[in-house]
């Protein structure tokens, strides 16, 4: 009974054919990478994002290295110039170099989305972790906080606080924490609340455990997981959500060089039209760089959720 | 049919208290910002009329010496008797402000909406059906690439691109002096809407897609193809009107981006709606209007969540049961 089966051959089958010559020639090692790398490896969105990520993000950190320009320091007779090799991406109407602000503007701009984010999740963990697994009466009054500032828009809830706090950058992270930690909050609680069920949970808690220590030794770290990739997506967010206020002129003060600032210069058409180095780069470096954190993020939850073959 | 009013009632009352701490904290900020609230009563036109030691008077009168939480409640008691309060900078009453902007920004946020909807589930289907395909990754880069592009740089490209150097569409605005019909006013619409739809479509596009591919695994499409119904049936038919129900729900949970999104689009656009009107109110620290399009706004993702909480359970009954 060895009839053959005629069927297309698919992509898979290749691969598999490939895998069972390897292991015939006995070249298959048994990998040691964990897991989850070799899947996220596997993933050519999330790979190639965390080249772009690393490219922009080295060249912000050694801006100092990389560019001679003081990204404040005008120079009146280098005004409005396009691209040339002294300055990549031009100057701008104060003569100053649009490379070298771009960089030192990353360097804000992604302390800004990350310390958001660094800061909502950590307050949500906080706060989930315990609330949600003792639960009651302090879960649910913090339950309904957080959906009365999820059920904000985001951006007109970070518009109002900015009016009420004034500009300046600290203020904005105060801001985008205020409107971050409640998904936090909720996706931590969620975790704790399955966690909450789990049997070395129940003995622990019948030893008579101390409950901080029950909830933020034993049970965090098995519920830190999607919260950390999650870190990725929401710091993307914070960085567009910058960009956005700055350029309302709603966020950081001007002279302060953040991506949203610099884009905010270039709101008038003139420039728009005739000086496109102005912008156009920079925005072409924001997109990018928000672009890749998403693929990375998207990579990690991939690649992290167990439920997902590979 | 009972049961779905229950549910109804019940999802109203959870709202209630929501409302009331949304309305505090929307005070409190209201009370935080600087300003006199007694300009908030009067139109500047009436203020400039009385003298200070009716002003005194009236100060009493009207309880501004009370304790803040007497003073939330006489606010909120204002406010459900339909006085919202006058705009700082040119004193006319918030309501009429609100029902003269209100139509533009309908009219930006529907076509917005028509547009992320049809072009988002049309291609979530589509890259579904030729799930692993060349055109399938493009679209799930180009979604990638939608959700990640600031909505005001895409803004600024188009206007580049359309209005200054092609100059097919106008660069902003709503209406022109003298024009008239339809047709000329869709010219200022077509670039604004377009922007603010293509920003929404890589959400509707990624959740038709997987919502797709979820009802192609289910048991009663195995069923059609295998009664040997044309593929084309099987795709239209039976997958893709089964598939879209979550997808109309999903108009409502959309409505937040578009309410923040309409602001940064109507101010490149100089689009004469109630965003634009958000944003030169912040830079003008009018702070009455801020606070009053924060509470309408809040309001009415309130209403979209509540709606599509009502329309999940008419088509779905298990939900009820949670």
């Amino acid at each position: 009974m060895t009839a053959e089966v005629t069927r297309k051959r698919t992509r898979l089958d290749r691969k598999f054919d490939k895998l069972r010559d390897a292991e015939e020639a006995g070249l298959l090692k048994r990998s040691k990478m964990n897991r989850s790398l070799r899947k996220m490896l596997g993933n050519r969105l999330a790979v190639i994002g965390v080249v772009v990520f690393l490219i922009i993000f080295l060249a912000c950190l050694l801006a100092p290295v990389i560019s001679s320009y003081d990204p404040q320091m005008t120079d009146l007779t280098q005004m409005t110039k396009p691209p040339s090799m002294q300055h990549l991406f031009g100057t701008d109407k104060l003569g100053r170099d649009v490379f070298t602000r771009t960089l030192y503007g990353g360097r804000l701009s992604m302390l800004i989305g990350l310390g958001s984010a660094l800061g909502a999740a950590f307050i949500g963990v906080l706060l989930g972790c315990y609330a949600g697994y003792k639960g009651g009466l302090l879960d649910q009054v913090i339950l309904r906080l957080s959906e009365v500032f999820m059920s904000f828009p985001q951006l007109i809830l970070v518009i109002m606080l900015g009016s009420i706090f004034g500009r300046g950058l600290w203020n904005l992270v105060i801001i985008f924490i205020i409107t971050g930690w409640g998904a936090v909050y909720r996706q931590a609680r969620a975790k704790m609340l399955s966690l909450r069920e789990e049997e070395y949970v129940q003995s622990m808690k019948a030893f008579g455990l101390n409950d901080f220590v029950i909830a933020y030794k034993h049970m965090l770290p098995n519920a830190i997981g999607p919260v950390v990739v999650n870190l990725t997506l929401s710091t993307a967010m914070f960085i567009l959500d910058e960009a956005a206020m700055s350029f309302l002129g709603l966020g950081v003060p001007p002279e302060v060089a953040t991506w949203g600032n610099i884009l905010n210069a270039a709101q008038d058409l003139y420039v728009m039209q005739n000086y496109w180095w102005m912008w156009l780069p920079v925005g072409v470096v924001v997109s990018l760089f928000v672009i890749s954190i998403n693929c990375i993020g998207d990579g990690l939850r991939d690649s992290t959720d167990p439920t997902q073959q590979g | 049919m009972r049961n779905t009013l229950q549910y109804v009632l019940k999802k109203l009352l959870l709202m209630i208290p929501m409302v009331l701490v949304i309305t505090f904290l929307i005070y409190w900020g209201l009370d935080l910002t600087p300003g006199d609230p007694i300009s908030y009563m009067f139109s500047p036109d009436q203020l400039a009329n009385i003298d200070p030691q009716k002003l005194a008077e009236m100060r009493e009168l009207y309880g501004l010496n009370d304790p803040f939480f007497i003073r939330y409640l006489k606010w909120l008691w204002q406010l459900l008797q339909g006085n919202f309060g006058y705009s700082i900078t040119n004193g006319v009453a918030i309501k009429d402000l609100l029902a003269q902007l209100f139509p533009a920004t309908l009219e930006l946020s529907l076509a917005a909406l028509l547009i992320s909807t049809v072009l988002g589930s049309v291609l979530g289907i589509l890259s579904a059906l030729k799930k692993g395909s060349v055109g399938d990754n493009l679209l799930t880069v180009a979604g990638m690439i939608g959700v990640s592009i600031p909505q005001f740089f895409f803004g600024m490209v188009c206007i580049v691109v359309f209005a200054l150097n092609l100059g097919w569409l106008p660069i902003g605005g709503r209406t022109a002096p003298g024009m008239t019909g339809a047709l000329a006013h869709l010219k200022f619409l077509i670039l604004p809407a377009s922007v603010l739809g293509i920003s929404l479509t890589a959400g509707v596009m990624r959740y038709a897609r997987s919502s797709m591919l979820d009802t192609m695994n289910k048991d009663y499409i195995k069923t059609a193809r295998a009664k040997g119904l044309p593929e084309w049936r099987v795709n239209l038919v039976h997958g893709f009107r089964v598939s879209l129900t979550p997808v109309v729900v999903l108009i409502g949970f959309r409505l937040p981006t578009l309410i923040g999104g309409s602001v940064v689009i109507e101010t490149i656009f100089q689009w004469p709606g109630i965003g634009n009107a958000f944003k030169t109110a912040v830079t003008g620290q009018n702070y009455p209007l801020v606070m009053m399009i924060a509470l309408f706004s809040v309001l009415a993702v309130l209403m979209a969540s509540f709606l599509v909480d009502i329309l999940t359970a008419i088509l779905d009954p298990r939900v009820k049961l949670e």
